[in-house]
């Protein structure tokens, strides 16, 4: 009598142990997280076979959190990446951070991926024709950097090609001017300045002569 | 004679024990990071010697260490002897303490003088965009002057017509150079017809 008793407690409890391991309160997280520089639609992040659409910030500068909504179970593995990226950005683990789009659910008591977005930027830069004096320095205004341009050496000839080293930002301006002229001539600068669209810029054009006097 | 060699073996190791005592045979550097240095003249010594002057850097930041090393347990002071011409001012964090290991942790960040960028505007008719690089303006039709952003000392400018109005065209003359100490206020945009 005594032992079919605790026969079937046994497996009661056997029973109430095992749904504590599947049933309806097993663990489950959340992929979320927040990424910051966030300004053009378009972004699309995507995990374990989930899209989630990211819009920009309501408040300009304000960084933008996400969830995903199917919840994770426990070692599960995520992978969070961008199956598009915002228009003329492009995004990744912030400067000085560990990546973290990329682990097993449960490792961590929470999931809380970081990622940072900056704006596409491209070279500005063209032709200089008729140089032949040393000294001649370009600027784009005072934020974008300076590029000396030396004469062409013997035997080369003009235009000779110069470019930039600092990039201009999608959407924003840029105003390519003469800082210093070549010593004994006299440069202008056409098609130097606009709104940098989505493509490098090459067409801005240095024409240097004799200073006319 | 025995005497005279004794002397001379007392006086060397003397001598060895005093450079010991200067600071430069240490095993640890000193330093950090700057900002904000785009012209010579700023000047860092630790407890009053030691000068070291910071070379400049294009985008004004780096990282900078003394010439002389200190040895651990030294202690550090590290002040301005002098600074640049063309900054507002100069901090220094974390200037002092004591060496443990080679310290990286002295940052000196300097703050650069700015001036205004402005001229004079003549005939204009209709809406016109200038902009000095990545910085711009709209001046309307009638305006007489324009203001662009502040620019650091030092630096050049270059402004240029990003749009022209309707119907007219303009030209800037003294539209680029580099920045004094005053601000500019002689660029001139002149429109026609």
């Amino acid at each position: 009598m005594k032992s079919s008793l605790i026969r079937p407690a046994l497996a009661l409890a056997l029973a109430a142990g095992l749904a504590g391991c599947g049933g309806s309160d097993k663990a489950e997280f959340v992929v979320k997280g927040t990424i910051s520089g966030i300004v053009y639609p378009g972004a699309v992040l995507t995990t374990n076979g989930m899209d989630l659409p990211i819009a920009p910030p309501a408040k300009a500068g304000d960084p933008v959190s996400f969830a995903f909504p199917n919840k994770l179970e426990y070692g599960d593995v995520y992978n969070v990446v961008f199956k598009a990226e915002p228009d003329n950005q492009f995004c990744s683990t912030p400067s000085q951070a560990i990546p973290n789009f990329n682990d097993t659910a449960g490792r961590l008591a929470e999931i809380n991926i970081t990622y940072a977005c900056g704006i596409d930027a491209y070279q500005i830069g063209g032709k200089v024709s008729g140089l032949t004096a040393d000294g001649l320095v370009l600027a784009n205004g005072s934020t974008g950097g300076t590029v000396a341009v030396a004469k062409p050496a013997a035997g080369v000839t003009t235009p000779i090609d110069f470019g930039f080293e600092a990039f201009v930002p999608y959407d924003s301006s840029y105003g390519v001017t003469v800082l210093t002229q070549p010593t004994g001539q006299f440069c202008t600068v056409a098609n130097g300045t606009g709104i940098m669209k989505a493509a490098t810029v090459s067409n801005i054009a240095v024409t240097c002569g004799p200073v006319v006097n | 004679m025995k005497s005279s060699y004794l002397r001379a073996g007392a006086a060397l190791a003397c001598a060895v024990a005093l450079t010991a005592c200067g600071g430069s045979d240490g095993q640890l550097q000193l330093g950090g990071q700057f900002v904000g240095v785009t012209k010579t003249g700023l000047v860092l010594t630790n407890n009053g010697g030691s000068d070291k002057a910071i070379t400049p850097t294009s985008t004004g930041s780096g990282n900078w260490a003394f010439d002389n090393l200190i040895s651990t347990d030294d202690r550090y002071n590290v002040e301005f002897k002098s600074k640049p011409s063309n900054v507002e001012d100069c901090v220094i964090e974390n200037p002092s303490g004591r060496a443990g290991y080679h310290v990286y942790t002295v940052y000196v960040t300097c703050t650069l003088k700015r001036h205004a960028l402005s001229g004079s505007v003549s005939n204009l008719k209709g809406e016109l965009q200038l902009a000095n690089g990545s910085d711009n303006v709209i001046v309307p039709a009638g305006a007489t002057t324009f203001n662009l952003a502040t620019v650091p000392e030092d630096s050049p400018y270059g402004v240029t017509i990003l749009r022209q109005p309707a119907n007219q065209t303009c030209t800037v003359s003294n539209g680029t150079g580099t920045v004094g100490p005053n601000a500019v206020t002689n660029v001139a945009i002149t429109c026609t017809p």
